[in-house]
């Protein structure tokens, strides 16, 4: 993947993550790449409900399913390690 | 003292199967946590209304300990066991074993666990963790939750090994003393399939397995008229979500970690019936995630009207049906 094409699918996963969750006070531009998404460092400031709705918006627009919960704290930690996770996927996928 | 040089952290869809895999793991035995979960027959269903829980609860795994039971017994694995009274002795034993380089897995209250963030830590007394050496005071711990090998005071770890409440961990301590290198898993594999269906569709008690799910879609209707009003009836409803996704359940009320068992399952049985039960099994878990979406909503949006609730009880309804099915399937398959 091209540093142009992870930058785009960084943007995408934050207009996924406000639009599933009905964000009205911040745009994607706002939220940082690196910020954790949940607790109060992160404008989007999430919490274990919102986790499951963008799990199962992941699943539903990359065909990834992320069974385990644990995992899931780790892959959903930050824009970055959302993006890592599809990049590694999409990978997987090809091969 | 220092980290255990060769020991490799890993973490885990379950503390309890987690533990148990890296153990076995270090011990020279090549085996998967699905594989241990269900070889142990760990899938389960209990609706719990009793004097013991203050709001009616339920389980989707059979109860902590269990599995270590059932895989030792079905592998022929050897643990030493021991709970501690005396918290000196329980931390002298800790220290003993660590010197002689013996990864050792330990009971705790995961409150206590300090390298997880705060808004993760709550009081369960029956997580499981690995000690993996010391250093500058310092326990070096495993914990199949956190993604890193974390360190731990000796004071969190004394309050953890030594909590109260329910279910108290008793500085109970346990490591593997003898593990077969080579198992044949055929044998257990079949052992465990064929009790999992009998506690899911075999036992001829309410609330247990496929009928203990029919026995929650009945019940949650009535939740309201137990509950002490809107806000307790919305935390009841939210922590269906917890119990199925949060708080290392294996996601799904370990629908998926069931769905891989049924995988590795097939090829070493080389049954390819059971890889469509896996994959059946899979979508199975998807809509058990759906219902913990759907009720960590309307939970959050204090939507609570019976007409919700009746959506929810269908919901778990159609879960009920499936299993049924699905169990009453695999033990055509497996006889």
């Amino acid at each position: 993947m091209t540093v142009d094409d992870k930058k785009k699918l960084k943007n995408e996963i934050k207009e996924l993550i406000i639009d599933k969750l009905k964000i009205t006070h911040v745009t994607a531009d706002e939220v940082p790449d690196d910020a954790p998404l949940f607790g109060q460092d992160n404008p989007l400031g999430l919490d274990s409900i919102d986790a499951i709705e963008i799990i199962l918006a992941l699943q539903q627009n990359y065909n990834v399913r992320i069974a385990d919960q644990n995992l899931a704290r780790v892959i959903l930690e930050s824009v970055n390690s959302i993006a890592d996770f599809l990049e590694k996927e999409m990978v997987n996928e090809k091969q | 003292m220092s980290k255990i040089n060769d020991f490799e952290h890993k973490m885990g869809a379950h503390c309890e199967t987690g533990t148990l895999t890296s153990l076995f793991n270090y011990a020279g035995l090549e085996i998967t946590e699905p594989m241990i979960f269900g070889i142990a027959n760990g899938i389960f269903f209990g609706y719990l209304e009793t004097d013991t829980f203050p709001f009616p609860t339920f389980i989707v795994r059979s109860r902590p300990g269990q599995i270590r039971k059932n895989i030792t017994k079905r592998l022929g694995i050897k643990l030493f066991e021991q709970k501690y009274k005396s918290v000196e002795k329980g931390e002298a034993a800790l220290d003993e074993l660590i010197n002689k380089n013996i990864p050792t897995a330990a009971q705790v209250d995961f409150f206590y666990m300090d390298y997880m963030p705060e808004w993760q830590r709550v009081h369960i007394n029956v997580h499981f963790i690995i000690i993996a050496g010391e250093k500058d005071d310092k326990y070096i711990v495993s914990d199949s939750y956190y993604p890193r090998i974390a360190e731990l005071s000796r004071e969190s770890m004394r309050k953890a090994r030594w909590a109260g409440g329910h279910m108290p961990p008793k500085g109970f301590l346990f490591y593997p003393v003898n593990v077969p290198q080579k198992i044949d898993l055929k044998k257990p594999i079949i052992k465990g399939i064929k009790t999992a269906c009998r506690n899911m569709i075999g036992l001829p008690v309410p609330f247990i397995g496929v009928k203990g799910i029919y026995k929650f879609a009945d019940k949650v209707k009535e939740w309201p008229k137990i509950a002490r009003d809107t806000e307790h009836l919305s935390h009841e409803i939210m922590k269906i979500n917890i119990l199925l996704e949060d708080q290392g359940t294996g996601g799904a009320g370990f629908r998926f970690m069931y769905a891989s068992f049924l995988q590795q399952a097939s090829e070493i049985l080389s049954n390819s019936d059971l890889a469509d039960m896996s994959k059946r099994m899979m979508k199975n878990g998807d809509e058990w995630r759906n219902i913990s979406y759907f009720a960590a909503k309307i939970g959050k949006n204090r939507d609570l009207g019976t007409d919700k609730l009746e959506e929810l009880s269908d919901l778990i309804r159609k879960r009920g049906d499936e299993e049924k099915a699905f169990f009453t399937e695999l033990k055509k398959i497996i006889k």
